[in-house]
Order: C-alpha cells, then structure tokens, then sequence
C-alpha cells in the first residue's frame, strides 16, 4: 500500500513537470496547428539557461538560495523565450501557408540542431551535468510516503501557473483575440486582430512555461542532460492529445494521467522501468487511433 | 546576399549584366592562375601548388584552379553566346566560382591563421582568394543583371543512334562524377586537406550541374531517357557495376558504397510512404532493424536465438515479410488517423521498436552487446568480402557486396517506377494530394495506405537483411530515431516521390560525414540546420518530382513558376 502511495506521489509531481511542457504543446498546436516538435528542446535549453546563470553568478550570491534561486528562473526564461522567439520568426513564420508536412520537418531539424548546439557548445553537456543545490532540501512526510519538497514546489508553480493561463485566455482582450485566432484566423484578422503578435506570444507563454519547467527539472533530479528534451516532450505532447489538443485543461490532466502511467506502469508491469516509456506510447496510439479529439476535445477541435 | 531584394536589384543591375559578367569571368580566370596561400601550412602545402614556394608554373593549373579556370571560360562564353535563360546559367556559375573560392580560402585563413595567409604577408602576396570571391560576387549579380527567367524546354528531336550516343556520353560522365566525388581528397584522414578538396569539387559540381539545369539540358535529357527507358536503365547499371573499374575501386571506397546503397533503397522504400502515398513516417528505420534482426537470428552467428540457419535468400525473404507485416500494423492506424497525428503514431511505434531491442525483448535482439559475427555471404565458395579476380583483372575486397547492393538498389527502384506509374501508384499520389476526393473517385484509400506502409517496409527489410550480413554486427544502436530522421532528410534533400532525387540525398547524407571528419563534431547541427533550409527555400528537392514541384514550389506541371520562386517563400502578409 505504501508503495502504491509513494508511486501515486511520484506520477503527480512528474505529471506537474509534464503538465508545464505540454501547456506549449497544446497552446502552440490550438493556434497553427504545428506541432512544435522543438517545445521540448525547448525546455531542455531552459534548464541550461539556468545552470549557465547560476554558473556565472559571483561567489557570495551563489550561497544564499533566496537570491539565486529566482535568478536562474528567469536565467532559464529568458533562455527559452529567445530561443522560441528566434525559432517563430525565422523557421515557422516563413512557412506558414506551406504544406502541413513542410513545418513539421522544420521543426525535427530545430529540435536536432538545439540539441547538438548544446551539446557542442556548452561545457561538458556530453555528459549528466549536476544541478546546483539551492532548491529547498529534504523532504514532506506524510505517513510512510516521503514528497521532496522540490516536487511539492512543482505540482505547487505547475497547478498554479495553469490557472493563471486559463484565467488570462478566458478573461483577457489578448486571450480573447488568441481564441479568435485558432478559431478562425481570417475573420480574427478582419477584427483587428494582428495574428503574428497573437502566435509570438503563443510561442513566448510556452517558453516562459517551459523555462520554469527546465529549472524545476534540475532542481527534481539533481542532474540534467541534453537527452532530457526529446523524452519529457514526447511525453508531454502524449498528454496533450491524450487531454484533446488545444484545450489547456485537458492538457494539465492528461499531463497527471501520464505521469500517474509512468511511474505506475514502471512498478506493476511486466518489465519494470524498462518499458515504462513503451506503456506511455502504448497509450498514446491507442488514443490518436480511438480518441483522436482526446478526452476533452470535441470531435470538431477546439482551440485554446 | 542575393535573396534580399532582388526586384529592386535587377532594375539598378540591369545595364551592368553584361559588363560585370565578362569582369567576373576574367576575375575568376585571373584567380585560377594567380597564387593562393604566402606561406606552406602546417600541415603541408596547400593543393595544387598553390602555396607561393610551390608557385612553379602558373599556368599549368590542377584540381581546385582548374575547376576555377573552366567555370570562368565558361563564364565568359554564357556572357557572349546565345544560349536560352543566360541569367540563369549565369548566376550559376557564379555560386560555383564563389564557392570554390570561398572554401579554399576559409580553409586557408582558418589553418593558416588569419587573412595573412590569403593576402600578403612578409612582403609576399597571394590574392587568389580574394579575387575569386569577388569574382563568384560579379557573376552571381551579373546573373540578376541579365534576369533570372524560368528555365526553357528544348524542342530538339533527335534520331534514336543520337539519343543513344547523347544517354551513353551523359550516364559515363555521370559515373566519372561518382567516382571522382568519392575519391577526391583520397582515403580517409589521410590528406590534412581531404575535407577542403571533397567541399571545393561539391562546389564545382554543383555550379556546373545547377548550370546545365538553367540551360534547360538536364530537364532535356530526362525526357530523353523517359523516352528511351529500357536504354538508359540498362546503360545506368552497367554504369554502377563499371564503379569498381574506376579509380573508386578500392576496399575502402567499395564499403562506402555499399553502405550507401544500402540506405539509398532504404530511403527508395521511405519515399514509397512519404513521397507518394504522403504519409508521413517517423519510425522508418525500425522496419529496416526488424529486418536485419530477422537476417541475424537466421544467419548461424554465435548468440543468433533460433537454432535454424538458412540460406541468404531464405532469410532475406523471411525478413521481408517479417517486416512488411510490421509495416501493415503500423500503417494500420492510417485508416483513421491522418496528417500529423500519423507521423507520431509512427515515431511511438519507432520508439517501441528502439526500447523493446534495446531490453532484448524475447531474447532475439540480445540488447546492448548486439548479435556480433553474422557470417559473411558466400557465392559458388566465393565469399563476399575477399578480393576476386576475373581473369587477370583483380577486384578490390568487398565489390561482390557492392554488386549485391547495387542490385538490390535496382530491384527497389523497378519496384518503384513499377509502382508510381501503375493503377497503386496513381491512387497513391490522388490519396496524397487529396484524400476525400481521392476516396469520392472510388479508391479504396484505407487500404491502399497501408499496402504503401506494407511494401515500403517490406523493402526496407530486405535493405536490413543485406545490411546484417555487410557490417556482421546488428545492434538496435543502428535504428534509432536519428537515423529515421535522417532517412527522412534523404528523401526530402533528393525530391519527395523522385527515384534519383532519393539516391542522391542518400549518397550526399551518408558521404558527407565521411569526407568531413573536419565537422565530425557539427555534423549533426549542420543536418538540423539544413532540414531547416531545405524547408525553407527548396522544399521540392534537389532533383524535384514533376508533381511534387508542382505543389511545392508553386510551379505549374511544366516547370514554369506561378510565383517566382527563388526570390524567396512569400511571407504571410499580416
């Protein structure tokens, strides 16, 4: 029983994780209808962008965690925000109109190219390169389940920056005209909506998400690694068609339910950890070929 | 430098075509005979006597000046003769010029240490850098100067003994090409300047090729050879089986080549899916490890699973068909899945694949430590990788493999050609461009699409049991999401649903790496980045398909631009 309550722990706090990238996904996805298969380098570069602003911080700063903790979140947002921008502008945008398969390529060579451009130029990114200890130490028990307070720190910034984001896109004039233009852009543009702002702020929401993201990731796991990317963004874009691609709740709890998969299927089935990451692609074909709207989606998607 | 706004350009250019053309011939010709490096490199001499002590006879030109001297006479001769779409050919030669220079002279800068080396230095000067740059500049903007207009076709009838001479001359300075490709810069590491040599021919080759294009003579002879088929297939395999004859006929080259030829059927089997039927297909490459897998366990190696060992030809079929029933479950999502949504189906049942070996699931794929010592084939007692000797002409080691492969590469490609020119190809190709009216003509699009994913896998099994037995090891490490990507990369590069196009792109992406060990580390960064290019300004290929360029490039059939293509995509104007 224990086990099972300490696994359920764990598949919340990796859904949290899940939940943050996947927000991109879903968001990117319910405007242009691209999946930005480089979200997830995306999120691999943020938690870079941390390790590099805690890296270059002086001496005395590095050892009070109150100063350099918000330090490397906005060093990673900051990060992952350019590198998005600079990926819209120059990959994307000019292939907008092109066949659907034209950017989806684009995209595989960003994610390709982000990743060797870390490996090659940050020091030691070959290897596991370990993340700085200024993230609060030891753990929440309650009963017999041990919850490190990183991962109460996670689920705590994931749940809450998902209701900031839904309230902004249902209560907001830019949410407003974001919904306008997934649902129809023409009419959207005749409105006065002006769609390239509508889509860079898209990207930017899914970097700062992602950047928080990447740092939570190191702060979790203690080490990052470049592969890091393309595992968690496959995941998190499983979660968001498993919750109905574009609809921002359904991407935060098909996030959980993935992450619940996880570390589930790593404990009861058949292979053990293994295969863990098989089962969560198991799932997502079954979902693509019986529910492809996902579970909140309607048959005719519905976008952010 | 060229694509920024070349309206405007072409208007002020427009009296300065001429001039500058002739000046940026004369440059070029100038640069070919002038030195190029002040002082010897570490690593020694630069090429052709090029270094200013080597510097003996200036005008006995070799290698990379040669290339120089010939595309500025025919620099020169595009300016004054009356040839069809001059800017085009113009501009060409231009890229080619400025190409070859600029590559020689980074290289030069870079292992000389700093533009001393390319200018002057200690009272010595070498400006044949410099000034085939400026000349490739020249005769890029005398090229807009004259005005790019769309390539012309050739209304030239000839008689058959003509059209055969003209197939056989092009097919052999085709195979000279090959083998000069491979071969310059020499084996391996072992010329410091292998790298510079490969990129600066590349260069030269491309100038002259995409100049023949402009003049409207490559789309000239393919109609040709459409005509002549039967011809230009045979000529075109004796051609690839005269490689080891060339000075290409070494070991060392023999397994370059055949590993090629092995992703180049592959990819020949990935165009299938992607290229005609438009399916989009991440998770490739697993079909081609199911294969060799399959190959491995029956081939007799020591940790094989089955007890069983059977001939090559048994195994290989076995593996085919192990791997076309794999291909038809994969595709079978297709029936209601579509467009993005089955391009992850296919990159999760990749990542199965990859996981699933990589745990020696069932025992078959022992995992990590790969199934070692697949035995070498064997012929009549001839095994494939010894040297042999017909008569008195001894063959390099490993040309029996390239002749197996070579001939794989054609049955793949007549399966192709078969296939895209048949009832199945054409429902493909209505299924790709539009598949509710491909269905509402009466095409059964369900199953047409998974007979794509069935045959395309099946061919990529065969390509794996070939590969099992070539390299002697089989280890999931081989069929990863990478190389799906960069069989991806193959077909796009060549041109979707075009047989050479997916030949070339497998040849270019699978060579590269060998001839630029200089890159090794970028070697990857520099394929995202050109998956990226492509995209954005040549998504039809290098040797586009008619119908594909048709879309992709907003062309009409015939070749002639809707929209001006090379002045850049148009941008979605807010």
């Amino acid at each position: 029983m224990s086990v099972l309550l300490q696994q359920l722990a764990n598949g919340v706090i990796q859904g949290a994780l899940i939940a943050l990238i996947a927000l991109g996904y879903t968001m990117v996805y319910g405007i242009i209808q691209l999946i930005n298969f480089a979200h997830g380098e995306v999120f691999m570069v943020a938690s870079y962008g941390g390790l590099a602003t805690f890296t270059l911080l002086p001496d005395d700063l590095k050892k009070s965690p109150a100063v350099a903790l918000p330090l490397m979140f906005v060093g990673g947002i900051v990060v992952a925000v350019v590198v998005a921008v600079i990926m819209e502008r120059f990959a994307y945008r000019p292939l907008r109109g092109a066949p659907r398969l034209a950017p989806l390529i684009t995209a595989l060579g960003v994610s390709v190219f982000l990743q060797e451009a870390v490996r090659v130029w940050y020091p030691n990114a070959t290897s596991n390169l370990p993340y700085p200890k200024v993230f609060p130490e030891g753990n929440l028990t309650l009963g017999s389940v041990n919850i490190a307070w990183t991962g109460v720190l996670l689920v705590a910034l994931s749940v809450g920056l998902s209701v900031i984001l839904q309230t902004y896109i249902n209560k907001s004039r830019m949410g407003r005209a974001m919904r306008a233009t997934a649902q129809d852009p023409d009419t959207a543009k005749l409105m006065g909506v002006n769609p390239d702002r509508v889509i860079v702020l898209t990207f930017i929401i899914g970097a700062v998400l992602a950047g928080v993201a990447g740092v939570m990731f190191g702060g979790y796991l203690n080490n990052i690694n470049i592969d890091m990317g393309f595992q968690n963004g496959i995941f998190a874009f499983t979660a968001a068609v498993l919750g109905g691609v574009g609809s921002i709740r359904g991407a935060v709890i098909g996030a959980f339910i993935i992450g619940l998969i996880k570390t589930l299927s790593g404990q009861y089935m058949p292979g053990g950890t293994q295969y863990d990451y098989v089962w969560i692609f198991v799932v997502l074909i079954l979902v693509l070929v019986f529910r492809p709207q996902g579970l909140f989606g309607e048959p005719e998607r519905v976008r952010a | 430098m060229s694509t920024v706004d070349s309206s405007a350009k072409r208007s002020a250019l427009a009296p300065l075509g001429k001039p500058f053309a002739i000046a940026g011939g004369v440059l070029a010709i100038v640069a070919a005979l002038l030195p190029w490096v002040t002082f010897s490199l570490n690593d020694g001499n630069w090429p052709d006597k090029s270094t200013l002590q080597f510097f003996d006879a200036p005008f006995l030109v070799t290698g990379f000046r040669w290339h120089l001297l010939v595309l500025g006479v025919l620099v020169l001769i595009a300016a004054f003769a009356p040839i069809p779409s001059r800017g085009r050919v113009v501009r060409a030669l231009g890229w080619g010029v400025a190409l070859v220079s600029f590559v020689n002279a980074a290289y030069i800068t870079v292992k000389g240490g700093g533009l001393g080396a390319i200018t002057a230095l200690d009272g010595a000067t070498a400006f044949g850098g410099v000034v085939g740059i400026v000349a490739g500049v020249l005769v890029i903007l005398a090229g807009y100067g004259i005005g790019v207009e769309p390539v012309q076709d050739w209304n030239v009838k000839v008689s058959t003994p003509v059209a055969y001479l003209v197939l056989l001359v092009s097919f052999g300075a085709v195979l000279y090409a090959v083998a000069a490709m491979l071969t310059t810069g020499g084996v391996g590491t072992a010329n410091p300047y292998a790298g510079a040599i490969f990129l600066s021919f590349l260069g030269f080759a491309a100038g002259l090729l995409a100049a023949l294009s402009g003049v409207g003579f490559v789309r000239w002879l393919s109609a040709l050879s459409e005509q002549h088929r039967v011809f230009s297939v045979i000529v075109l395999a004796a051609c690839a089986l005269l490689l080891p004859f060339t000075e290409a006929g070494n070991e060392y080259w023999m397994t370059v080549a055949a590993n090629i030829g092995i992703y180049a059927a592959t990819a020949i089997g990935l165009n299938i899916v992607v290229g005609l039927a438009g399916l989009l297909d991440l998770g490739y490459v697993a079909f081609m490890g199911i294969g060799a897998l399959v190959a491995a366990n029956f081939s007799g190696a020591a940790t094989a699973h089955f007890g069983i060992t059977l001939p090559f030809p048994v195994a290989a079929v076995i593996a085919a068909i192990v791997a076309g029933i794999f291909g038809a479950v994969v595709g079978s999502p297709t029936l209601r899945v579509r467009g993005d949504y089955l391009a992850i189906v296919t990159l999760a049942f990749g990542e199965i694949f990859t996981r699933s070996a990589q745990n020696n699931i069932g025992g078959i794929t022992n995992g990590s430590n790969a199934i070692p010592g697949i035995p070498a084939l064997s012929l009549f007692g001839a095994e494939f990788n010894r040297s042999i000797s017909i008569g008195a002409v001894k063959l390099p080691a490993g040309v029996l493999y390239y002749i197996l492969i070579v001939l794989l590469v054609a049955a793949t490609m007549a399966v192709f050609a078969n296939l895209k020119f048949s009832r199945i190809g054409r429902a493909w190709i209505a299924i790709r461009e539009d598949e509710d009216a491909a269905r509402a003509m009466g095409i059964r699009t369900g199953k047409m699409k998974i007979l794509a994913f069935l045959i395309g896998a099946m061919l990529a099994g065969l390509a794996g049991a070939v590969f099992a037995h070539k390299n002697g090891t089989v280890s999931y490490e081989s069929f990863k999401f990478l190389e799906s990507v960069t069989l991806l990369a193959a077909v796009i590069l060549g041109g979707m649903g075009s047989i050479p196009g997916a030949v070339l792109g497998a040849a270019l992406l699978f060579v590269l790496p060998e001839k630029l060990r200089d890159f090794e580390e970028y070697r990857l960064m520099i394929f995202g980045l050109a998956l990226i290019l492509i995209m954005r300004f040549r998504p039809q290929g290098l040797i586009p398909d008619r119908h594909r360029r048709a879309e992709l490039a907003n062309e009409d059939v015939g070749g002639a631009p809707v929209d001006e293509v090379h002045v850049g995509p148009k941008e979605a104007k807010a």
